[in-house]
């Protein structure tokens, strides 16, 4: 370490044209990628950092008004809250409303898809007969329109939908849209969006089983290993960095669900179904308060921040062992 | 040799001077609008305007009619500087107004002496503090759609210009039978209790919700007796209101005056093929007969926009007696109130030939749907939340009206 430190000046001082040349023909199949990050991600992050300051509805620079920690003093109700304790966050304010459908949604939606997508993955994985017309029929809901699997979903959810007809079928008295009760519309979203996700991760984890070497069940199986110890102590501690990419992946996009909510719900009935994102896109372009907007977008980012990095600070215990 | 090469170059620069002059008298207006493929009074101002002033062209920039708000409002902050933007709906002139994107117009009124006497006070919508920022060209307020095909079949009497709201849920109730809905309501708020603004003392921005209560109490019970479809089931399905309505098994839909040009174009075109009429909405006791509520629609002068002159030329034209009559000549109702205007609607193409249609375009009333105000846009977002809550029956109409109450003054403030 220290020999490495010291070395450093030595090598820079000691940098030829020739390398020099080098570095800047690096730099340069670098730069298309960094410039088109810069401009269209880096520049409108910083940029939104700042809005979340300003009052802004838009338009003209000028008309900015700085207001420090206003925006956030406003969505947070910080002095309602302050009165009325944190209860009123969740039940009350519009932010705390959201924070909890979008947590509720994910903590649910990405255990159920893991679970779906392993699941999947060792049926398929095993030489069933029409294994490969399984595997394109699961994966299908991923390629296909997200409206048209929308719309379709929220037919089937109808009062008198075959999903209902199901469940009343089964006993269980439920006669309303699912999309038209605020317990339940949560519930289609996070439903189609499994459905639409396990087909990819399926596949993901496919990949991840071929690669499993055989001799370790071989050896399991010679231990009097039943089947399920097979899975419990070979096949799931080798599918740990899958199940660590796709878990990162998923809570990722499910802190941004847009699109579902959307056309299914529209964040209703009331405030049911009201994610971070669709409240952020309520913000800037129906009411076209571009501050709180931001405001709301910095929240949403530091807690993806703060998952992804809890994420990675296991990813060396659980990922590559 | 020398001499035929000065010759042709002379020409060709005389000619080159020529056609920019040329150029020049002939001038584009670049419109920002929604559904200018699909909407005939677009076709018919375009064709009326270019007819009246030679040499100008009109561009339409079409955007979807449901992006409108979101496109429109992104076009003018990223600086487009297409020259006139029509304004959909008012709390948008307000928002546009505060960020600098309309060109204040009290100047162009004075220097022209532009008459607004037709207008009836509706324009004042679109002042701020004095200042006019836009000219309404068009003017729907909500009126009651009947399927006459339906209550000749039922042998009962065709709904009339002064009904009150009890009287009309008779009648929805009475034509109800097996396949055939009394009334129809689309999933909207306004659709279902906006009628508390046509008092002209209401509106929805006022932060006391009580009095949409009777609304309310009546949608539940025509519900109640199956009198109209279900919110829940319009919702679930995403019914369009004029596939309700052409479907043919609809009596009555009150439904703003827009609808009249789509049910010319879907008898005209053969989606449907049944008799239709239009009457007054239906008042409440103390309310007078034919009030109503509307949206405006206009058309506001980029502030950007690099032709302000003719730009004021086409927008007071528009709005104005002779684009009214264009308008008017699609079954459209413009904002212009004349005798000329009233006629030329009556006369339209495949408008009802009936004398309650023609009463029913002279309202006594139009009160604004939601009045532009610094809060607008926040409180139709509560407003609608809470709708939907008593709509599903997920909360009782008490107890979303007073979360409205609660909601709305927090913003109030």
């Amino acid at each position: 370490m220290a020999q490495t430190k010291d070395r450093k000046p030595l090598y820079k001082r000691h940098m030829t044209r020739y390398e020099r040349k080098k570095e800047l023909i690096a730099y340069s199949f670098l730069a298309p990628n960094f410039i088109g990050f810069a401009v269209f991600t880096l520049l409108p992050v910083l940029f939104s950092i700042f809005l979340s300051f300003v009052k802004w509805k838009g338009g003209d620079f000028s008309t900015m008004q700085w207001v420090g920690l206003g925006n956030y003093a406003e969505i947070f109700k910080t002095a309602k809250v302050a009165e009325k304790g944190i209860g009123y966050l969740f039940t009350k304010v519009d932010l705390g409303i959201a924070l909890k459908n979008t947590l509720f949604y994910t903590l649910v939606t990405v255990p159920m898809t893991l679970v779906c997508s392993v699941a999947l993955a060792l049926a398929l994985n095993k030489a069933v007969k029409g294994a490969v017309g399984f595997r394109t029929i699961f994966f299908f809901p991923y390629v296909a329109s997200m409206v048209a699997i929308c719309v379709c979903w929220r037919f089937m959810m109808m009062k008198d939908g075959p999903i209902n007809q199901f469940i009343m079928a089964l006993g269980i008295n439920f006669n309303k849209s699912w999309t038209a009760d605020s317990g339940m519309a949560i519930w289609s979203i996070i439903l189609v969006s499994v459905w639409r996700n396990m087909g990819y991760y399926m596949v993901i984890y496919l990949a991840a089983l071929q690669g499993v070497p055989t001799d370790l069940y071989e050896a399991a199986t010679m231990d009097g290993a039943n089947k399920w110890q097979q899975f419990a102590h070979v096949t799931l501690p080798q599918l740990r960095p899958t199940t660590f990419f796709a878990s990162t992946m998923l809570i990722i996009s499910c802190f941004k669900i847009y699109d579902v909510v959307a056309i299914m719900t529209e964040g209703g009935p009331g405030r049911s179904t009201k994610m971070l994102v669709t409240y952020i896109y309520d913000e800037a372009f129906a009411n076209f308060n571009y501050g709180i907007a931001s405001a709301i977008a910095m929240v949403l980012l530091v807690i993806v921040l703060i998952f992804t990095l809890i994420q990675f600070s296991m990813e060396d215990r659980y990922a590559n062992d | 040799m020398k001499k035929a090469l000065a010759l042709i170059l002379a020409v060709l620069m005389l000619l080159s001077v020529a056609s920019f002059a040329l150029a020049e008298d002939a001038q584009t207006l670049t419109i920002v609008a929604w559904d200018a493929e699909t909407t005939p009074y677009l076709a018919a101002q375009k064709e009326a305007f270019e007819a009246s002033h030679p040499g100008v062209t009109i561009e339409y920039i079409d955007v979807a009619s449901q992006d409108y708000p979101v496109k429109s409002s992104t076009m003018l902050s990223g600086g487009d500087a297409s020259d006139v933007y029509m304004v959909k709906e008012l709390p948008h002139l307000l928002d546009w107004q505060a960020a600098g994107f309309a060109e204040p117009l009290n100047s162009y009124i004075e220097a022209s002496g532009y008459d607004k006497s037709g207008f009836l006070g509706m324009e004042a919508n679109y002042a701020v503090d004095g200042e006019q920022y836009a000219l309404p060209f068009r003017s729907d307020f909500w009126v009651l759609f009947y399927n006459k095909d339906l209550f000749d079949a039922a042998g009962v009497e065709y709904p009339t210009n002064d009904m009150t709201w009890e009287q009309y849920a008779e009648l929805a109730k009475k034509m109800t039978s097996d396949g055939v809905y009394g009334t129809h309501y689309h999933t909207w708020l306004s659709a279902v209790v906006n009628w508390d603004v046509c008092d002209g003392v209401n509106t929805l921005i006022d932060g006391d919700y009580s009095d949409l209560a009777y609304f309310y109490q009546l949608y539940q019970d025509l519900e109640d007796a199956g009198a109209c479809m279900p919110y829940d089931e319009v919702k679930a399905a995403g019914l369009h209101y004029s596939a309700a309505f052409e479907n043919g098994n609809v009596a009555m839909l009150p439904m703003g005056y827009w609808f009249v040009s789509t049910m010319i174009g879907a008898i005209k075109d053969g989606t449907c093929s049944f008799n239709w009429g239009i009457v007054s909405v239906p008042h409440k006791e103390d309310v007078a007969a034919g009030s109503s509520f509307g949206n405006l629609t206009g058309a506001m002068i980029n502030a950007k926009s690099e032709h302000k002159d003719l730009a004021w030329e086409y927008i007071s034209w528009l709005a104005g007696e002779q684009g009214a009559l264009a308008t008017a000549s699609t079954g459209t109702r413009p904002a212009w109130v004349s005798e000329g205007v009233a006629n030329a609607m009556a006369s339209a193409e495949g408008f009802p030939t009936d004398d309650a249609s023609k009463a029913a375009l002279v309202p006594t009333y139009v009160g604004i749907e939601i009045p532009a105000s610094e809060h607008s846009s926040e409180i139709s977002t509560i407003l609608n939340e809470e709708h939907t809550l008593i709509m599903t029956r997920e909360n009782t109409i008490e107890e979303g009206i007073e979360a409205m109450n609660e909601r709305v003054a927090e913003i109030l403030g």
